[in-house]
């Protein structure tokens, strides 16, 4: 409820500062959205991995934004079936309306014991998809920056946090992952032969390449969404500045030339055309868009000091991280409009924010006292929520496309 | 002031051959080097031909007496009072032409990661730059961006953050 007030008030200065830039603010007020009642007590679970799927399903579903937990018998849909393992694991489930005969929902998943909490991600999108239509994140998964080990190493995680694996050893400094579309590289940057490169994690070969590797500095690698293109930034041409090549190795084209300024932080729109990216050619960090044939780069963000990390969303919304009061707040901008929402409250830093794969939440490195965490943000105002409980600091969280 | 500056060189320059005499036989790890991720597309990074009078802990010895380049907030030009430091290191490398020079930049921990690594970067370009205007050879100067990821100093104010933004030296 104080969150409610809070954003209203927020909601209120944005709108009068962006009037006086000629911003127009569409501000969307915070409030959560309504749910749909979801009952799963008549769930049959047999044994403790049906017990885990079980559980892992409906606290997706409830991540999910879209549903609740629904009382027995005063729910607008029940969740049964059964779960369990012996010689493989097998869940079925069935949703049905109340009230209404047949089932909306009726599909069996099996995998190995191994799997129970994929196959639960996996259920709750296809239940998702079946009831509302929309898609979901519970299958997608999050690549990270973590300082566990002592070095900052890329890690990865599922949706909801858990599972967290450690994908590099370099002992040296790698940051800023980012997913080739196909769900099965990243990207990163990294100083594990002494000067900053641009490395390929191959996750289904476990095979790491070098595959930008100029003079200077050579960091920022995005795959564009329709996988023909990577943007980059590079100063090998004695600045740093935007590129992109084409996949998987062409001569990087120089986009900008701003020899008094920085370019950083390149993000793909949907249509794989056009490129955000941040530069301080104003004097101050500011997100600005350009063809990925090059030509004059246009500003989109036109108030606040400092204005970075963008993430171009599959919606063609671009979340960034803005300089608000003094602390880092992620707002979402419509490019297409020029609407601005902010969507965090000022008890944090909210920086580095990812696009989920439902278009809906946002992943971002919240920071209190010096250190961070991953958070998962709600564009439709749900309280963020933890993604990471394990110790050391938690950065640039990238949410892999959806299935 | 220029007394003070002769002096600094001579002892460099007597480090540097004190070094030059006993150190030559140790390969140094300076240059492109074998790529043991495979794959490797673009430049090697590292020109050939450099770094083979001194060993690399010698070089380090004599990189550690160049004082760090600082720089104003969210600003990569270089301010007067830091160009007697550059002299020096420009004196030293034409002095030593076998010697190559890789600046670091780094930035304070103010600012996204990925803007501090092209802030990072331009501070060292513009070390890199202000040398060349002395006479150094560009290929002797590489540049290597740290953003905000290797503090000086680990406190969270403005005398931290001034120790922080700043470029350094090491010697191949």
């Amino acid at each position: 409820m104080t969150r409610n007030i809070w954003t209203f008030i927020t909601c209120g200065l944005l709108f009068s500062a962006a009037a006086v830039h000629a911003q127009s603010a569409d501000i969307i007020i915070s409030k959560g959205t309504d749910k749909t009642t979801i009952d799963a007590s008549p769930f049959g679970a047999s044994d403790p991995a049906g017990r885990m799927f079980i559980q892992v399903l409906t606290a997706d579903l409830v991540r999910s934004g879209w549903f609740a937990r629904g009382a027995q018998g005063a729910s607008e849909y029940i969740l049964s079936g059964s779960a369990g393992g012996g010689g493989g694991f097998v869940a079925q489930c069935r949703v049905a309306a109340r009230g209404r005969s047949g089932t909306v929902f009726d599909r069996s998943y099996r995998g190995d014991a191994n799997e129970v909490r994929r196959l639960a991600h996996e259920a709750a999108d296809d239940i998702l998809k079946a009831l509302t239509g929309r898609d979901g994140m519970a299958s997608a998964r999050i690549a990270l920056v973590g300082t566990l080990s002592g070095h900052k190493e890329l890690y990865m995680a599922d949706a909801d946090g858990q599972g967290l694996v450690q994908l590099t050893g370099h002992k040296s400094v790698s940051i800023t992952p980012s997913w080739h579309p196909d769900g099965d590289r990243l990207y990163y940057t990294s100083y594990a032969k002494g000067f900053p490169a641009i490395y390929e994690l191959n996750l289904r070969g476990g095979s790491i390449d070098r595959v930008a590797n100029y003079a200077g500095l050579n960091t920022g690698g995005v795959v564009s969404p329709d996988g023909r293109w990577m943007a980059m930034i590079l100063s090998r041409d004695g600045n740093p500045e935007l590129y992109v090549r084409r996949m998987p190795n062409g001569d990087p084209v120089r986009l900008t030339s701003t020899r008094r300024s920085a370019e950083a932080s390149p993000t793909w729109s949907p249509d794989s055309r056009q490129i955000a990216f941040v530069s301080d050619m104003s004097g101050r960090p500011q997100v600005y868009v350009v063809g990925r044939e090059g030509g004059q780069p246009r500003r989109l963000t036109l108030r606040g000091s400092e204005n970075v990390s963008p993430d171009w969303g599959p919606n063609g919304l671009i979340a960034y991280s803005s300089r608000i009061g003094g602390r880092y707040q992620v707002c979402v901008l419509d490019p297409r409009s020029g609407d601005v929402k902010q969507i965090t409250a000022p008890d944090a830093d909210y920086e580095d924010p990812s696009w989920a794969p439902d278009s809906r939440h946002i992943a971002a490195t919240r920071s209190i006292a010096y250190r961070s965490s991953v958070y998962l943000l709600d564009t439709l105002g749900d309280p963020p929520v933890a993604l990471i409980d394990q110790k050391g600091d938690w950065t640039a969280p990238a949410w892999s496309p959806g299935r | 002031m220029k007394a003070g500056r002769v002096l600094s060189m001579i002892m460099l320059g007597a480090l540097a051959l004190a070094v030059a005499s006993t150190g030559c036989k140790k390969k140094p790890k300076a240059g492109s080097g074998v790529d043991d991720f495979g794959g490797m597309i673009g430049t090697p990074v590292g020109p050939e031909g450099y770094g083979m009078a001194m060993n690399p802990d010698d070089l380090q010895a004599v990189a550690s007496q160049f004082s760090p380049i600082y720089f104003d907030y969210d600003s990569s030009q270089i301010n007067a009072g830091q160009r007697s430091s550059l002299e020096e290191i420009a004196d030293f490398l034409q002095a030593n032409p076998s010697t190559g020079l890789i600046v670091e930049g780094h930035c304070d921990e103010r600012g996204s990661n990925e803007y501090n690594l092209a802030l990072g970067e331009r501070r060292a370009l513009a070390v890199r730059a202000y040398l060349i205007g002395l006479g150094v050879g560009a290929d002797r100067i590489q540049t290597k961006s740290y953003g905000e990821e290797r503090p000086a100093s680990l406190g969270h104010d403005e005398s931290s953050w001034s120790q922080n933004r700043r470029a350094e030296f090491s010697l191949f």
